[in-house]
C-alpha cells in the first residue's frame, strides 16, 4: 500500500516536472491546428479547397547526397525524380519504353543513331521553354562531370542538335540508348541557360527543371520540401499534392506512427513484424512489389576449394532458400531464377533453381573427393546489414552439416569491396554477399558488372571468366534495340551458363513494401525507379 | 587566478591535440577506403583515383596530419564523404537544434534540480526526501531513449498532448516563412514577432526537452542533496543556526552558496553527457540536431564528420569544464 502511495505521487511529481519545464507550452495545443492535417484528412472528405493538400515521405535516411542531378547516385533519387524528368520512362509491368520529355524516337538499322523527338511546349521552373539544345547540354555535362553513374552514357560518341525539338545521339557500339535515357540517374535535363546564368543552382537547385515539383526550402540531411510548379506541362488538378515534405524519420517507430496518425503520407524501410500488424489497421494500406533487388552470395571461383564447380554446386544445394525468405525477410521475397531479378525482362522460371537438399550436397562433395568436407571458408556481408547477416547465419549451420566451417565477417562496404580486390588472392574471401540492383532496367545491368571477365576485379567478385557467357551477354546487349525476343532469350541462355557453373548463390528477389495512408489513391510501384514515389500521380480521396 | 586559468587553458590545449591526433589514427587505422566512399556506390577505378588524389590520400601521412591540424586551426574540419560538403557548415547548420535542446535541459537542471536537492536536504529522510531520491535515481538510470518512447507513447499517441517530433509542424514549415537570424528557431520567431511559430517551436521542444532534461536534473538534484547535507553538519552552521538566523538564510544563503562548487562541475559535466544523449533522442524524435548528424554519420561511415562531432565534443567538453572550473575557483581555497 505505501509503495502504491509511493508511486502515484511519484507519479504527480513526473507531472508536476512536466509542467515546470513546459509551463506555458499548452498553451498552444488548446487550439490544436497542428494536428489538423492528420485527423480531417483521414476520416472526412476535405471540404474546404483552401487547406494546404501535401504530402510526407518518411525516409529511413536523409533525403539527398548532391544537389547536382549529373552527380547523385544514392538517396537523392526520390527526390530529383519529382523535380527533374528523363527523355522517357521505362514500365516494368509492359516491358516498354514511355515517351517523357521526348514524343517519339527512332533508332537506325545499325543501332548506332538514336534520334530523339523532343515535347513541345515543356516548359522549364525558371519559364524557359525546353529546347534540344537543353537536351545536348544535360547530357553532355552529365558525361564530362563523369561523377555517379554517368558511365551509363559511355557509348554516346557525340550529341547533335538537328533542329530545336529534334536531338541526335551517335554511337561508337550498339546499347540499348532508350533504356539509358530512361534510368532514375543521371539521364536527367535540365536547362543550360538556367545552368550557366545561375552557378548557384545546384546548391538552391531551383528553376533548371522541367518536373512537377519544385524547391521550396531543405534542410540538409533532415527534410526538404518541395512545391508544384505551376507550369508543369502534365497539368495539375485541385486534388494533386501542391507540396511534398521528403523528411528523414530515422527511427522505425516513429515511421510507423507516423504513417498510423497519418502524419507521414508514405514511409519506408518498416521491420517486417511491423508490416505484419500495419495490414491489419484499416487506416494504412499496405502494398507488396517486386523490387529490382536481390540477394546474392557470389563464390570465389579462383581459390580453392571453390575453384572446382562441384565443391560450388554442392554449396549452391546446401543453402537454406526457403528458411532464409521466411525468416529473414519475412518471406517478403521469392527464391531467384538466376540473376535476373523478378519483374524485369530477362527473368525466366524456366531455369533450374537449386533447392535445398544436404543428400545432394553430400554427394557433389564425394565426387569432388571431398566427402567428408573438412573446409573452412570466409563469407563477407556489409556490416549493419541484418538480413545478410541472418541469411548467412542460416547457411553456416547447414554447412555444418556438411562438416564444413564458415567463418562469417560483417565488414563496412568499402573494406569488404577493397578485401575482395585485395592482391593478395588468398586473403580474398570465399563468399562475397551482398545486394545487387540495376543501374538502367536491362539485364545487361545485373549480368555484366557481375559475372563478365574483368583485367582488375571490379564487381565481378566471383572473379568469373567465361568467354561463351561474355560473348552472349555482350550480343544481347548490342541486339536490345533492334531484336528484343532474340535479346532476352539470349540472356536467359546466359543465366544458364552462370547456374550450371554456379558462380554464385542466387538467394531471392526481395520485395518492396509500401506503406501508405489508406485513402492514398493513384500510388504505382515501379522497381525501375527504386524508392521513387511520383507524387504527381498520387491524390488523397 | 590567472595562473590558474592560464594552466587550465594549456591543459585543455594538449587535451584537444590529444584527441585530435586520436581521432586521426584512428580513422587510419579502420580499415576502409574514403576515396571509394567519395567517388559513389559503382564507382569506377579512374573516378576512385581520382577521388585519392582530390582528397589528398596520396600524400604521406604526416603530410596529411599536419594539414588536418592546419585546418582544424582555422575551423576547418574537412569534407563530408556522403554529401562533399564542408562538415563545419554542416555542424552550422545542425548545431541549433541541439543548442536548443541542451540549453532547455540545463535550465531545468539549474531550477528544478537545485531546489530539488535543497528541499531534498532540509526534509532529510521525510516522505519528500524519499521521493526525490528515488525520482533521481530513477531518472539517471532509465535509458533515455526509453524514457523518450514512452513519452511519445503517453504524451502523443494516447493524450495527444504534444507532436511526435520535429522542431515545427509541417503545416507551419509550408505555409509560413520561417525567419532566419541566428539559426535558432525559437530565438529568431520571437525576435521577429512570429508568436505562431515560436509557440509552435515551444510545443515540440517539450517531449525532447524532458526527454533530455531528467538526467540532468536527477543529477544536480543529487549532487545538490549531498554537497548539502554534509555543509549542514560543519561548525559554522551550527554557529550560523546559534546565532539566531531563520533557518531559511542559513539554508539558501549560507550553505547553498558552498556547495555550489560541485553543483557547478555536475552542471557543466552533465552539458557533455547531455549531447551524447541527444543521439537517441533526437533519432525517436526526429530532431535535426548534431545527435542526428552524427547517427547518420556513423551509420554512412562518413569519418570525417565523425572525427568532425568528436573534435566538436572534446572541444565544448574542455570549454565548459574550464568554465566550471572557473566558477569553482571564485572559492579562494580552491586555487592552489
Amino acid at each position: 500500500m505505501k509503495k502504491l502511495i509511493h508511486l502515484i505521487v511519484v507519479l504527480l511529481f513526473v507531472a508536476a516536472l512536466i509542467s515546470a519545464c513546459g509551463g506555458k507550452p499548452q498553451e498552444p495545443a488548446q487550439p490544436a491546428e497542428p494536428q489538423k492535417p492528420a485527423e480531417p484528412a483521414q476520416q472526412e472528405k476535405p471540404a474546404e479547397a483552401a487547406k494546404p493538400q501535401f504530402a510526407v515521405y518518411a525516409l529511413n535516411s536523409e533525403p539527398l547526397t548532391s544537389w547536382d542531378p549529373a552527380i547523385e547516385f544514392s538517396n537523392g533519387i526520390h527526390l530529383h525524380n519529382n523535380m527533374y524528368e528523363q527523355l522517357v520512362r521505362y514500365e516494368p509491368l509492359e516491358k516498354k519504353v514511355k515517351p517523357l520529355l521526348a514524343e517519339s524516337y527512332t533508332v537506325s538499322e545499325d543501332g548506332l543513331t538514336w534520334t530523339f523527338k523532343i515535347r513541345q511546349g515543356v516548359k522549364f521552373q525558371n519559364g524557359d521553354p525546353l529546347t534540344a539544345e537543353d537536351v545536348k547540354y544535360s547530357i553532355d555535362r552529365t558525361m564530362q562531370i563523369g561523377a555517379g553513374a554517368s558511365y551509363i552514357w559511355s557509348a554516346v560518341e557525340n550529341i547533335t542538335v538537328k533542329d530545336p525539338q529534334t536531338v541526335e545521339f551517335k554511337l561508337s557500339y550498339q546499347t540499348p540508348l532508350d533504356l539509358v535515357a530512361s534510368t532514375g540517374y543521371a539521364a536527367f535535363i535540365y536547362s543550360k541557360k538556367c545552368v550557366n546564368e545561375n552557378n548557384e543552382w545546384i546548391e538552391e537547385a531551383k528553376g533548371c527543371g522541367t518536373g512537377p515539383y519544385m524547391l521550396k526550402s531543405a534542410k540538409w540531411g533532415d527534410e526538404v520540401i518541395v512545391e508544384k510548379f505551376a507550369d508543369y506541362w502534365g497539368g495539375w488538378a485541385d486534388k494533386h499534392f501542391s507540396t511534398v515534405v521528403f523528411k528523414k524519420v530515422a527511427e522505425p517507430a516513429t515511421r510507423r506512427q507516423m504513417i498510423e496518425t497519418g502524419e507521414a503520407t508514405v514511409a519506408v524501410e518498416l521491420p517486417y513484424t511491423d508490416v505484419d500488424i500495419l495490414k491489419n489497421n484499416p487506416n494504412v494500406a499496405v502494398s507488396v512489389d517486386p523490387s529490382f533487388q536481390n540477394l546474392i552470395g557470389m563464390f570465389n571461383t579462383k581459390k580453392p576449394p571453390l575453384d572446382n564447380v562441384k565443391v560450388r554446386q554442392a554449396l549452391a544445394y546446401a543453402f537454406p532458400y526457403q528458411e532464409v525468405i521466411d525468416t529473414v525477410i519475412g518471406g517478403y521475397g521469392r527464391q531467384s531464377y538466376g540473376m535476373v531479378p523478378y519483374g524485369l525482362w530477362g527473368w525466366s522460371d524456366k531455369l533450374p533453381q537449386y533447392k535445398t537438399n544436404i543428400d545432394k550436397a553430400k554427394e557433389l562433395l564425394a565426387e569432388a573427393g571431398m566427402a567428408d568436407g573438412g573446409f573452412k571458408l570466409l563469407l563477407t556481408y556489409t556490416a549493419g546489414n541484418e538480413a545478410e547477416k541472418s541469411a548467412a547465419e542460416l547457411y553456416k549451420a547447414e554447412l555444418a552439416k556438411l562438416n564444413i566451417e564458415l567463418e562469417i565477417r560483417g565488414m563496412p562496404w568499402d573494406s569488404q569491396w577493397e578485401l575482395a580486390k585485395s592482391t593478395d588472392l588468398a586473403a580474398r574471401q570465399d563468399i562475397f554477399v551482398m545486394y545487387w540492383w540495376p543501374d538502367l532496367p536491362s539485364p545487361y545491368s545485373f549480368l555484366f558488372s557481375t559475372f563478365h571477365s574483368e583485367e582488375e576485379p571490379l564487381f565481378n567478385l566471383a572473379y568469373y571468366s567465361n568467354p561463351e557467357f561474355d560473348s552472349l551477354i555482350d550480343q544481347a546487349n548490342q541486339l536490345t534495340a533492334t531484336d528484343f525476343a532474340k535479346a532476352e532469350s539470349m540472356f536467359v541462355e546466359a543465366q544458364k551458363i552462370l547456374l550450371e557453373d554456379a558462380a554464385s548463390l542466387f538467394i531471392y528477389d526481395r520485395q518492396d513494401i509500401w506503406v501508405t495512408v489508406g485513402n492514398l489513391r493513384g500510388f504505382k510501384f515501379n522497381p525501375a525507379y527504386p524508392t521513387v514515389v511520383f507524387f504527381h500521380d498520387l491524390y488523397l480521396e | 587566478m590567472k595562473k590558474f586559468i592560464l594552466r587550465r587553458l594549456l591543459l585543455g590545449i594538449i587535451v584537444l591535440l590529444g584527441v585530435a591526433l586520436l581521432t586521426f589514427f584512428l580513422a587510419r587505422v579502420v580499415p576502409s577506403d574514403p576515396a571509394a566512399k567519395w567517388a559513389g556506390p559503382r564507382a569506377t577505378p579512374e573516378q576512385i583515383a581520382r577521388a585519392t588524389i582530390e582528397l589528398g590520400l596520396d600524400k604521406p601521412l604526416y603530410v596529411q596530419f599536419g594539414k588536418y591540424l592546419l585546418d582544424l586551426l582555422q575551423g576547418n574540419l574537412g569534407y563530408s564523404l556522403r554529401t562533399r560538403r564542408p562538415i563545419t557548415l554542416e555542424l552550422q547548420e545542425s548545431l541549433p537544434a541541439t543548442i536548443e535542446l541542451v540549453l532547455i535541459s540545463t535550465i531545468a537542471a539549474v531550477f528544478v534540480g537545485i531546489p530539488l536537492g535543497v528541499i531534498s536536504a532540509k526534509r532529510k529522510d521525510q516522505l519528500i526526501d524519499h521521493l526525490s531520491r528515488l525520482f533521481s535515481i530513477g531518472v539517471v538510470s532509465l535509458p533515455t531513449f526509453w524514457i523518450g518512447l514512452i513519452l511519445q507513447l503517453v504524451f502523443f499517441r494516447v493524450l495527444g498532448l504534444f507532436p511526435m517530433g520535429g522542431q515545427l509542424s509541417t503545416e507551419i514549415k509550408i505555409t509560413m516563412d520561417i525567419p532566419k537570424v541566428t539559426g535558432f528557431i525559437m530565438f529568431d520567431s520571437l525576435v521577429t514577432g512570429n508568436f505562431r511559430i515560436f509557440l509552435d517551436a515551444l510545443w515540440h521542444i517539450v517531449l525532447p526537452g524532458i526527454t533530455i532534461g531528467m538526467y540532468p536534473v536527477g543529477l544536480v538534484a543529487r549532487m545538490t542533496r549531498s554537497a548539502l547535507l554534509e555543509i549542514l553538519n560543519e561548525d559554522y552552521i551550527t554557529a550560523a543556526r546559534s546565532y539566531g538566523l531563520s533557518e531559511r538564510i542559513v539554508l539558501w544563503s549560507y550553505a547553498l552558496k558552498n556547495s555550489i562548487g560541485p553543483t557547478s562541475t555536475v552542471v557543466a559535466l552533465s552539458i557533455g553527457y547531455t549531447l551524447v544523449n541527444t543521439f537517441l533522442t533526437e533519432s525517436i524524435f526526429t530532431w535535426p540536431g548534431i545527435g542526428n548528424y552524427i547517427a547518420s554519420a556513423v551509420i554512412g561511415l562518413d569519418y570525417p564528420a565523425i572525427m568532425g562531432v568528436t573534435i566538436f565534443s572534446a572541444f565544448s567538453y574542455v570549454v565548459l569544464n574550464l568554465i566550471a572550473d572557473i566558477i569553482i575557483a571564485l572559492d579562494p581555497r580552491v586555487r592552489v
